[in-house]
């Protein structure tokens, strides 16, 4: 039922989307996207969401720029239908933006846009752009892991280095799985629960927007950088015991990484303290210490066309005693947690095929979660992905075991044009 | 009467000796003049490549990308910054490599859909470039320090008189076991390449399908790899050309990555 509906559904975006193209080229503009198709289902019956399905969803994304002598515009919007969660028709703005240099030196980006920065794979110390977890738990493409904000970009570029400079007037969380499409253990109930949350964001104003900062180098061949950030916590971990409502606790991070090639590889190290502003002495039982975070990894081409890497990342709570002290319920954090990854991806027969294989396995939670996918390019333009996600483990709270009853697998085309 | 004849004999083994060194000489002085002009065209250069692979069933694939490359020094390190236009899941993506004549080559790559730049782990350089019958080491070329070269004839091909050259990797080498080209004596050029396995079987043939001069500089500006085990080949062409184009190392950065420089890159 699902599926016809959305078959006819792409059939009309793709006459939509060629008819569309046909009609602003002419006006020398020309428009590139992709149609795509997802569809997954669980693999576990006693799980709490009102659907089987996990994802039967058709897309549309649009693409153009144009170039003129004083800036870059860029835009790309999702045109999408989803049975899941939306239940109907819809559309995302992922990216709207105007580039251009001032004096050669700094460069401006400003509009909706995606950030990166840092070192880790997938996952993230002083990366604090919007993620979207719930897109990449539904085996949606690896670019939607990022979800887009509203921003002002600076780069400064001097012999000294550069300078970044990235200023959110609205705060943009991340977008947790929690929409009714995956179910989490929610500590209120005690139980797994699919009800989706929304969690109200912090007032508009100038005191609650985000400013992240990175100062890079390059020396020797590595890169080296600083980076600091005023905030909130990207997920909503506070809870207010008076409201009884979860909200997005104060945070301010100063980090630093280094990455560089050595040992036929290229390796990475970043570390950051995660300063939570609104609960200083650790004291207050509704929202998170403060806390330093650690990771290091190393990626090597182990076989012709095979890569692989390993990552290790620990975090130590500080003020573990005030909250031991402190702790509201039965779910206590370890003082330390440790997490292993490991992606191993291969490209065959002249890159038309692509495996790709991720575990994240956290020794200290006793938790793990492993994404595996392959595509197979059957043109330049048609690309059809089977993939996976599957979680596990012994305690319900934890960041993977909270997810443990989500395991799925999905299908997915894509037409590019 | 003895000593006459080992004088002779003596005579004649220095002789072969000087012939066999010169000839040694020769080989690696036409190796290197062909790999700078192949290579290492003017100071700097910027083309718009189109590429086109085929398959054993004849199935094609298209590239379409723009390549801007820049000298350190003559058969030294250089610099190569890649922009995709085609197909559309690589659209707007940027690739950069600093190749070191010493050491091994760093490559990035930026993925404009999530601004993610990723230093690339690859020691291999006999990967297939971008899904090609061309290995990375095609693209930028192997050093002629890394093998040693024999003449071993001079004949015709495409009406052209060559010199045909042996090269041999000297230490053990994944990307072929013999090597031999076909150098056009008057531009210094290869017409044509034959790469052998590891079991001395015809692996892949390179040919130059169309040599046009821009700039002064003589250019082979259509090539074309084919595998003769796998049945397959891939075919480059290169528009637009320009040379000397007055290119600033700072461009081969970071920053560049991320937003192409439109003077060049349209």
């Amino acid at each position: 039922m699902y599926a016809r509906k959305n078959i006819l559904t792409a059939a009309l975006l793709f006459l939509i989307s060629i008819s569309t193209v046909k009609v602003v080229s002419a006006q020398g503009i020309p428009i590139n996207g992709f149609v795509q198709g997802l569809w997954g289902g669980r693999l576990q019956e006693k799980n709490p969401t009102s659907s089987d399905y996990t994802a039967s969803e058709v897309r549309l994304q649009l693409r153009m720029e144009h170039n003129a002598d004083i800036a870059e515009v860029f835009a790309r919007a999702d045109f999408f239908n989803d049975e899941i969660v939306a239940g109907g028709n819809d559309w995302e703005l992922r990216e709207a933006f105007a580039k251009f240099t001032l004096l050669g030196k700094i460069d401006f980006k400003v509009g909706r846009q995606i950030l990166t920065w840092g070192t880790g794979d997938l996952i993230f110390i002083n990366d604090v752009f919007a993620k979207d977890y719930e897109s990449f738990f539904a085996g949606r493409e690896d670019q939607y892991l990022k979800a887009p904000q509203t921003a002002l970009r600076s780069e400064y570029y001097s012999p000294l280095g550069e300078l970044a400079l990235v200023w959110t007037p609205r705060f943009a969380p991340n977008r947790t799985p929690a929409t009714g499409r995956f179910s989490y253990y929610s500590p209120m109930s005690g139980d797994f629960a699919a009800e989706p949350f929304a969690v109200p964001l912090p007032a508009e104003s100038i005191r609650n927007s985000e400013l992240a900062g990175r100062f890079q180098k390059t020396v020797g061949g590595m890169a080296l950088a600083l980076y600091g950030y005023k905030g909130f916590f990207k997920n909503p971990v506070g809870f207010d015991f008076v409201s009884m409502m979860p909200f997005y606790p104060r945070l301010n991070i100063y980090g630093a990484s280094a990455r560089g090639q050595a040992g036929g590889g290229v390796f990475w190290l970043e570390g950051g303290y995660f300063h939570s502003y609104d609960d200083q002495c650790g004291e207050k039982p509704g929202i998170p210490n403060s806390n330093i975070q650690g990771l290091v990894g190393f990626e090597k081409q182990i076989a012709s066309d095979i890569t692989a890497n390993i990552q290790y990342q620990a975090e130590k709570m500080l003020q573990y005693e005030r909250y031991e002290r402190n702790l509201v319920g039965n779910d206590k954090e370890d003082e330390f947690r440790s997490l292993v990854t490991s992606r191993i991806s291969g490209r065959f027969r002249m890159e038309t095929i692509i495996l790709s294989s991720f575990i994240f396995w956290s020794p200290s939670d006793e938790d793990l979660y492993y994404r595996f996918s392959a595509d197979y390019k059957l043109t330049d333009n048609m690309t059809v992905t089977v993939g996976g996600n599957i979680f596990d483990g012994n305690k319900r709270f934890t960041d993977f075991g909270m997810f443990q009853l989500n395991d799925n697998l999905y299908a997915r085309a894509t037409y590019g044009f | 009467m003895k000593t006459k004849i080992s004088r002779t004999l003596g005579t004649v083994a220095i002789a072969t000796l000087l012939a066999l060194s010169a000839n040694a000489q020769d080989a690696v002085e036409i190796a290197k003049k062909a790999h700078l002009n192949y290579y290492y065209a003017a100071n700097d250069g910027l083309a718009e490549v189109s590429m086109k692979i085929v398959d054993s069933k004849g199935n094609e694939r298209n590239r379409r990308f723009s390549m801007l490359r820049m000298d350190e020094a003559d058969g030294g390190d250089q610099k190569y910054y890649t922009y995709f236009y085609e197909p559309s899941d690589v659209q707007r993506m940027t690739f950069m490599v600093h190749k070191s004549a010493a050491g091994n080559d760093k490559r990035w790559i930026y993925v404009p859909a999530v601004d993610l730049i990723k230093p690339i782990a690859a020691d291999d350089k006999n990967s297939s470039f971008v899904g090609s019958d061309f290995t990375y080491e095609d693209v930028s070329g192997r050093l002629w320090t890394e093998d040693n070269h024999t003449l071993t004839g001079e004949t015709r091909l495409n009406d052209r008189d060559v010199f045909i050259l042996e090269s041999k990797p000297i230490k053990p080498y994944k990307g072929f076991s013999r090597r031999v080209s076909y150098i056009d004596k008057e531009l210094y050029l290869p017409l044509k390449e034959e790469y052998y396995d590891a079991k001395d079987k015809l692996e892949r043939v390179l040919t130059a399908e169309k040599i046009e001069t821009i700039d002064n500089i003589p250019t082979v500006t259509e090539r074309k790899m084919q595998n003769m085990q796998k049945n397959r080949y891939t075919v480059v062409s290169f528009n637009s050309i320009k040379y000397n184009l007055g290119v600033k190392a700072d461009l081969f950065t970071e920053r560049y990555l991320k937003t192409p420089p439109r003077e060049y890159i349209k």
